[in-house]
């Protein structure tokens, strides 16, 4: 019987929250701080001829200016090609070029105007397509020297940063084979996270050369490592010290301004420099989600059996695609989605354009295919006259099936999201036309998502017993408002034996806790759940050992129970955990062993690459995500606006530590995929972004907010910490899909590409 | 110039001098360390930075602090006692409305001022006195049962 | 934002005095919800800041059957919508002061406010011109009054001289039975922009429509009233006055919606709108 995981514990972060007493770390006071600013490219693409700084040296108040040879060398986490300041060219209007620190944020917003920069236009790149055509002006001129991961193929001498190729099975035979052959296109525009915490780092020097940074980030570690590369530096000379965090999504993934502050603060005598963006600079300054072109092509049989598919996605990946060429990695390897199809070919590419940098957004490229995908089975399913939820029902993976890569899967619950979420939706009941003006329409999307990560990276986890019993619990997994910081608690409980009040975890500091390698791609309650009850056993353990000395009974005869070591078979024999904490006194007062320290780590279990050329491996994710979602949506046909009134979910989480901070994920990924649907959209006109802010930029608010009935299905991952597996991203995967398959159904028209504005509906109802 | 105003936050008497283009959440936040209202945005979009002004919710970051001479402020630090919560924010706890917490503070203010104003709203009236504050992680639903609870348990009092 | 001289006048007259004196170099403090993010954006930069909220004849709303309803000009959305006199005798407002922005917003923003930042899409203004409201101006060579229809002179430009100031606005009283609405289409339900504003009322059988959003200023449809004067409400005569709106306006592609879908909207609101002064239900 399990007493705390599978409970919907509170927060253990709630009142700290709720008083407004936590702070994040624009929140952060330091005596002495300067506060930088950053000077913008205003082209898309330009060479740096000249930066003069002399006027802004000279103002009252200046402490510090940086251009880009302050910090030359290239970092990135799956490819170096990005330096933090623009280096002899300007790849996107907003790159920055140099940065001051100042005494106040006016002297430095002053001294940045003073900052002289004259630059030689370049042709610039809008669109992936363009990217991709032979005579494309380059980018990266030097992408066939930048260090990557070996799992990136970035083809030098173009501007493709990634091609991820999937050949299984034989496409043409395939294509010949079917009774029908479709192809349709799908657009995906950049949109951006709109986390209410915009970014900020604080950095500050000491006089033996130590650095500290202050900074909001899913990834401490990360960061840590990549300020080391940039300012060749040692590791434990670079301290990253991550407060709370105002949501994550990925835009604080990675690094983004930490590397402005640091050379900022070398030369600033030990004073604290603190960078704060403004939402407009967040907006063109920090990670934007890619945009993505994709073309399907489809091989079906008469009865409704996918048996070829070929895809081309085209990313739009800004910029710099540091992260981005992952993300087209993902695309590929989960590139027809969750579906038995013997014969693919698929190719995910990642193209540089003039845009924005493009990185990590919840879902990890499953958002953006999975538009595609799904609306693309819904077009196939009504061409061939079957039913949407039939057709997915028929080609879904289940036990026994082979993914695109050819890994053969077990504990697929995807057949029982579906049949939740047919039920709640009530699939079948049509109540087309509320009016002659409103018409209703229901539609349905199914997903999958594994974590994106390298198959080496690992997690770790600290437990410290008290000398009193109670336990301090370190990792580096980032509570991101998710609720790691909960689960991870309500694990070590389990495991310990020691009710939730009596454990304080602590995150976020790489020089006290231990090395956790993101809190990105859903995989913290598996990945860190695992090293904390690694970490918790290793602890018992140790307790376990410590009271067979003092018993003279084995290990097997005893067990650990509401915070005792008891014996099996003679209860009188017990000893509380806090007498145990600091080793054990001998009857002759020695002691022996010391204090408890509980260690734990954890690498996914036999993650391995796939073939370069085909794409093809038997496990190159830790576990798959199934989920599904259905939407019921009613037009306005005369304006086009479309109302999500009701939205059905189910997610098979394996297990849900915490079933409330499930649904409560669940409920914000759908708003949050809601907001992709219908009103989000970066509007970037050759390469400026014109809405910058949410005056233009519209996220949902309180009222739109549809009805939800949410699911967890349990089956559980057999790796996972008692079945665990990640559903942060997954969630938001395939609303939008759901939403425009309703929409079709409502009123027969295909909106091929997000947002679905009330605009684009009415345009396509009119041309009916 | 620096202006002399005098005003009285959470229940306390406060004198300071502030220069005129200084808004009300920088005052807040730099001079006397309330940090719990954010700006998100800076410009009135996004309702991080909500606290009352003589019990009516507002955008801090859209009044200078010299406007606040002779007023009276409410922010969510002066909500609960110190030693208990404001049922609000109990309600908020209980229906697991907080994920990351930053719009937490202007959101639970903006609920505040709505019940002070009317006891009894229903979910059209919560939705539209909260449409003023953007929340990305919780999807909303919580944030509004919480209040609609509060305000339940308020009556019954 | 860029430094100022703040200025609190208790009264009209040294309003004025300050706005004639400094000219150019002074702008007035109101709701501020529209200045203060122009001052942040270095839109405007002012060297004086006049902050008319301690005059107490601007902070007034007054009604009586004679006059109608008086606004002053420091007077906040909310304080509009939830007036029990507006709310008596003139819902269209109350509806049309509750589309704009948000709560927090309407608890500062004003009613002048909203006309003297005079965007072609303010929310106010379509009702205000149906309502045939006047705007009563002090300045420099004394008071005078300007029918709403001639306030607005261009795309964020109204008809005040250097120092003058609104002081208030007067809503005529509306005689006998009517009924008015105003619909706003937006990208979102709420919070959001007009991208197509359009108010009518309807008072015994005179029919007033007035657009938002779509010309440089907010703009009566005389032509498509006229074509409505004194005929049998129908279906053919709806979709009629839909396409003679579209004739008086000029509306635009910008960052909120395209030409086109304006144009579409244009019909359908002034359609729905007629209708629902009308006493119809919008199908």
């Amino acid at each position: 019987m399990l007493k705390y995981v599978g409970k919907s514990e509170k927060r253990v972060d709630g009142i700290k929250k709720v008083t407004g007493y936590v702070r994040y770390t624009d929140d952060l006071k330091l005596s002495g701080t300067l506060y930088a600013r950053i000077k913008k490219s205003p082209y898309p693409h330009a060479k740096i001829l000249r930066i003069d700084v002399s006027k802004a040296k000279k103002l009252p108040g200046v402490k510090a200016i940086i251009s880009g040879k302050d910090v030359p060398i290239r970092v990135g986490l799956y490819l170096e090609d990005k330096t933090f300041l623009a280096i002899d060219k300007v790849r996107f209007i907003g790159e920055p070029v140099a940065a001051v620190a100042a005494e106040s944020e006016e002297i430095a917003e002053e001294a940045v105007s003073l900052i002289e920069v004259d630059y030689e236009e370049l042709p610039a790149i809008f669109s992936p397509l363009e990217g991709i055509k032979p005579d494309a002006p380059i980018i990266h001129e030097d992408l066939g020297s930048y260090k990557h991961a070996s799992i990136i193929l970035p083809q030098s001498g173009t501007n493709i940063s990634n091609h991820y190729k999937i050949r299984k099975g034989d496409v043409e035979k395939g294509f010949k084979e079917a009774d029908f052959v479709f192809e349709n296109e799908f657009y995906v525009p950049h949109i951006q996270h709109s986390a209410i915490e915009n970014h900020c780092a604080i950095a500050r020097t000491d006089p033996e050369g130590k650095i500290t940074v202050w900074a909001g980030c899913q990834s401490p570690y990360a960061v840590r490592r990549t300020l080391a590369v940039a300012f060749d530096m040692p590791l434990n000379k670079i301290r990253v010290i991550s407060l709370a965090i105002g949501g994550g999504f990925g835009a604080k993934a990675g690094t983004t301004l930490e590397g402005i502050v640091i050379p900022l603060a070398q030369q600033s005598n030990y004073r604290p420099v603190k960078l704060s963006f403004s939402r407009e600079d967040v907006f063109t300054n920090t990670f934007i989600r890619q945009g993505m072109h994709a073309r399907i092509k489809t091989g079906v049989t008469k009865d409704g059996r996918i048996i070829a598919e070929e895809n081309k996605f085209y990313w739009d990946g800004g910029a710099y695609t540091e992260y981005g060429v992952n993300i087209a990695r993902a695309g590929g390897y989960a590139s027809t989605g969750p579906y038995n199809i013997p014969n693919v070919k698929a190719d995910s590419i990642c193209v540089y354009t003039n845009h924005p940098v493009g990185g990590p957004y919840r879902g990890f490229g499953m958002s953006e295919i999975h538009f595609a995908i799904e609306q693309n089975l819904d077009i196939v399913a009504y061409k061939i006259g079957m039913d949407p939820a039939e057709f997915r029902r028929r080609n879904a993976l289940k036990d026994g099936s082979s993914t695109v890569t050819g890994q053969v899967l077990e504990n697929v619950g995807l057949m029982q999201c579906l049949d939740k979420v047919i039920e709640d939706i009530e699939w079948d009941k049509k109540e087309k036309r509320v009016s002659k003006i409103k018409y209703r329409g229901k539609g349905i999307a199914c997903m999958y998502k594994a974590p994106s990560m390298p198959n080496n990276v690992g997690s770790s986890a600290i437990v410290k017993i008290n000398e009193d019993g109670t336990v301090n619990l370190l990792v580096t997994a980032m509570d991101l408002g998710q609720g790691s910081d909960t689960v991870l608690t309500q694990i070590a409980a389990e495991v310990l034996t020691v009710p939730i009040s009596r454990i304080s975890i602590m995150t976020g500091d790489t020089d006290c806790t231990p090395y956790e390698w993101q809190t990105v791609a859903s995989r913290t309650t598996y990945c860190c759940g695992n090293s904390v009850k690694r970490a918790a056993e290793d602890a018992k353990n140790q307790m376990l050992r410590l009271a067979s000395l003092k018993f003279g009974i084995s290990k097997e005869g005893l067990e650990l129970k509401d915070g005792q070591i008891i014996s099996k078979i003679f209860p009188d024999k017990k000893v509380k955990i806090a007498d145990l904490a600091m080793g054990l006194t001998m009857p002759d007062g020695s002691g022996i062993h010391g204090p408890i320290i509980g260690r734990g780590a954890f690498i996914p279990p036999d993650v391995k690459d796939t073939d370069k050329e085909t794409g093809q491996g038997d496990k190159p994710v830790a576990y798959w995500t199934f989920g599904v979602q259905a939407a019921e949506v009613e037009v306005d046909i005369e304006t086009g606006e479309v109302k999500v009134l009701k939205i059905a979910a189910a997610y098979d989480a394996g297990k849900a530590i915490n079933p409330e901070l499930v649904y409560a994920q669940i409920e914000g990924g759908i708003v949050q995929g809601l907001g992709s649907a219908l009103f989000e959209e970066m509007k970037i006109e050759k390469g400026k972004v014109l809405n910058p802010s949410f005056v233009d930029y519209k996220i949902p608010t309180a009222g739109d907010v549809p009805e939800m009935k949410i699911s967890i299905i349990e089956n559980p991952e057999p790796t996972g910490p008692w079945g665990a597996r990640g559903i942060a991203e997954p969630c938001m995967v395939p609303t939008a899909p759901a939403i425009a398959n309703a929409v079709f159904d409502a009123i027969g028209c295909r909106i091929n590409s997000l947002p679905i504005t009330a605009e684009k509906v009415l345009k396509a109802i009119k041309n009916k | 110039m620096k202006h002399k105003i005098r005003f009285t936050i959470n229940r306390e008497v406060k004198e300071i001098e502030v220069e005129p283009n200084k808004t009300l959440l920088k005052m807040l936040r730099e001079d006397l360390d309330l940090i719990g209202a954010k700006e998100g945005c800076g410009a009135g979009e996004c309702g991080a930075c909500t606290v009352l002004v003589n019990n009516k919710p507002v955008n801090s970051c859209l009044m200078l602090a010299v406007e606040v001479d002779g007023k009276e402020i409410l922010t969510i630090e002066g909500l609960s006692d110190g030693t208990s919560l404001d049922p609000v924010q109990e309600s908020f706890l209980k229906h697991n409305a907080i994920q990351c917490g930053y719009c937490t503070p202007g959101m639970v203010m903006s609920a505040k001022a709505l019940l002070n104003r009317n006891p009894h709203p229903t979910e059209e009236d919560v939705k539209e006195a909260l449409a003023g504050n953007l929340c990305r992680c919780t999807g909303y639903q919580r944030i509004v049962d919480a209040v609609l609870d509060a305000a339940r348990k308020e009556g019954k009092k | 934002m860029k430094e100022f001289e703040y200025l609190k006048p208790d009264s009209i007259k040294e309003t004025i005095s300050i706005l004639s004196q400094f000219g150019e170099k002074a702008q007035i403090l109101n709701g501020g919800t529209d200045l203060i993010v122009e001052m942040r954006d270095k839109i405007a930069q002012p060297e004086y800041l006049v902050d008319i909220k301690a005059i107490p004849q601007l902070n007034r709303i007054a009604y009586d059957k004679q006059d109608g309803l008086n606004i002053g000009a420091t007077v906040a959305l909310n304080e509009i919508s939830n007036s029990k006199v507006v709310q008596t005798h003139y819902p269209i407002l109350v509806k049309a002061c509750k589309t704009v922005s948000s709560y927090q917003v309407r608890n500062r923003a004003t009613l002048v406010g909203n006309i003297c930042n005079a965007s072609p899409a303010a929310d106010t203004a379509p009702s205000l011109l149906v309502l045939e409201a006047k705007v009563n101006i002090i300045g420099p060579t004394g008071e005078k009054i300007v029918p709403i229809n001639q306030f607005f002179t261009g795309v964020k430009k109204n008809i005040l001289k250097k120092g003058e100031i609104v002081t208030s606005i007067t809503i005529p009283p509306i005689k006998g039975k009517w009924a008015g609405v105003y619909l706003k289409q937006g990208r979102k339900k709420e919070v959001d922009l007009a991208t197509v504003g359009v108010a009518v009322v309807c008072i015994r059988d005179e029919i007033r429509i007035a657009l938002g959003a779509v010309a440089p200023t907010p703009i009566r449809a005389f032509k498509t009233e006229e074509l409505l004067k004194g005929k049998t409400i129908d279906v053919p005569l709806l979709e009629k006055a839909g396409e003679s709106a579209l004739t008086e306006v000029s509306p635009i592609s910008d960052i909120r919606s395209s030409q086109e879908y304006r144009e579409e909207i244009i019909k359908v609101l002034v359609r729905r709108a007629v209708l629902h002064a009308k006493g119809g239900h919008i199908l």
